[in-house]
């Protein structure tokens, strides 16, 4: 007993030490699990208040911006109301059933807290499960894709940005339609990096690329970026700069969209796998 | 003693508001992130008890990540920084030894004292914050390309913050 004492005392603080860095240890493996982010939005949710007031503040300095961006969203949307009218005229076709054909649902949001300084950064913006968000949703900004929902509490969503190392996305170029994936390799906020596009391909800088709609999370067709540089990767691939759409430092409006066929979608997939 | 307290209090959440509000938003082409909190760590008391240097480095740690939203991360990176801080300051102790009372800052001990104590610190934080962060080892001298650079811009503002003191 006596022995022990000593002991204790002699290194009593090597055992602080190792019993708090088994804390943070605990804290850092199960916090920032890609799957297990509830901790994270716990964590979130002390700090959330103060964030929201700051980003109140700061996000007066860029409305004009906003504003054009919105003008310029708001007319390309009418474009496209107008091309669906004539469309669905010229077939005589007149089912008034909204639900059937709407595959998804968007959802408008801000993001209140963003990071782009990290290895795998996330944001979260200001809705929730009770307005309808749920986690592996897809987030876009008006120019192209932002991230996927990892976490949701009541009024709150983390989603995983596009600029983590863990994101994953199925891409393709829009010209030919050869689809790679797309992820990012933590340099730059700008780019990331399309790999898997055989070198028999013919790609050219300044190549627009899409989602593939593949993985049902995000829809097909929605913006990625342009081809900013290519080089040939080992003997079969190439390995594609591409220069984000979407600038991250100034993510502000987002949407947020659910498959509603998703499900379904997935349960087939799963009968022939 | 409650002055100080007060005194280290006041540092604390200074330096908390500035990592916070100036210093996590700073991004220089994603390679550079200055950490300046960790001044609070090296400025308290030389004669501070290790165990209450372990337990004011948690605290300090914990609440940065609460605001970064990185659970673990900077907690265990400022504990270990908080570890090594006695055994930094016995390896460079000048060689009369340290003066009983004054805190370990540059007008006491001198400007190349203060730079290699820090540094040595500073770097041993940086290091295990940023190879926690991504948590692999492949990219390895890309992540140590992020730890100098980090360092090097986390020393400017911690010289900057020190010679404004001394000035005063």
């Amino acid at each position: 007993m006596r022995n022990l004492l000593n002991f204790l005392a002699r290194y009593n603080n090597l055992i602080i030490f190792l019993f708090l860095e088994g804390i943070a240890f605990y804290l850092l493996t199960t916090g920032n699990n890609y799957h297990n982010s509830r901790l994270l939005n716990s964590v979130r949710g002390m700090t959330r208040g103060i964030e929201a007031r700051i980003y109140n503040t700061t996000s007066y300095l860029s409305l004009h911006e906003i504003n054009e961006n919105l003008a310029a969203e708001n007319v390309a949307l009418k474009n496209s109301i107008g091309k669906l009218v004539r469309k669905e005229n010229s077939l005589f076709l007149n089912v008034n059933d909204s639900v059937n054909k709407q595959q998804y649902l968007h959802t408008s949001a801000e993001v209140i807290e963003n990071s782009i300084n990290r290895q795998k950064n996330f944001f979260t913006i200001n809705k929730g499960e009770s307005q309808g968000i749920k986690v592996d949703m897809a987030v876009i900004s008006a120019s192209g894709v932002a991230g996927v929902i990892v976490g949701c509490s009541k009024n709150y969503s983390v989603a995983m940005s596009v600029l983590n190392l863990d994101f994953k996305l199925s891409a393709r170029i829009k010209s030919n339609g050869y689809y790679g994936s797309l992820n990012w390799d933590g340099r730059d906020y700008r780019y990331a990096i399309l790999s898997e596009i055989p070198q028999h391909v013919i790609v050219n800088v300044g190549d627009t690329i899409e989602a593939t709609g593949y993985s049902a999370i995000f829809p097909e067709g929605v913006m990625v970026g342009t081809v900013r540089d290519y080089e040939k990767f080992g003997g079969d691939f190439y390995k594609i700069s591409i220069l984000l759409m979407t600038d991250f430092k100034k993510l502000h409006f987002v949407d947020v969209i659910g498959n509603m066929k998703k499900t379904e979608q997935l349960e087939l997939e799963k009968l022939f796998k | 003693m409650i002055n100080s307290i007060l005194r280290f209090g006041l540092i604390f959440i200074l330096l908390i508001l500035l990592q916070v509000l100036l210093f996590n938003n700073i991004q220089f082409s994603g390679y550079v992130n200055p950490y300046v909190y960790i001044l609070f760590i090296l400025l308290l008391p030389i004669e501070i008890p290790a165990w209450l240097l372990l337990l004011l480095s948690f605290a300090t740690g914990l609440i940065i990540d609460f605001f970064s939203g990185s659970p673990g991360m900077h907690t265990f990176a400022t504990v270990f920084a908080g570890f090594v801080r006695p055994y930094v300051l016995r390896i460079i102790s000048p060689s009369d030894g340290y003066e009983s009372g004054p805190d370990p800052s540059m007008l006491v001990y001198g400007f190349r004292w203060f730079l290699s104590y820090t540094l040595l610190i500073v770097l041993v934080h940086h290091t295990t914050l940023f190879y926690l962060e991504v948590f692999r080892f492949t990219d390895f001298f890309r992540t140590l390309l992020r730890v100098l650079l980090s360092t090097l811009f986390s020393m400017t503002f911690i010289l900057l913050i020190e010679f404004y003191r001394r000035g005063k």
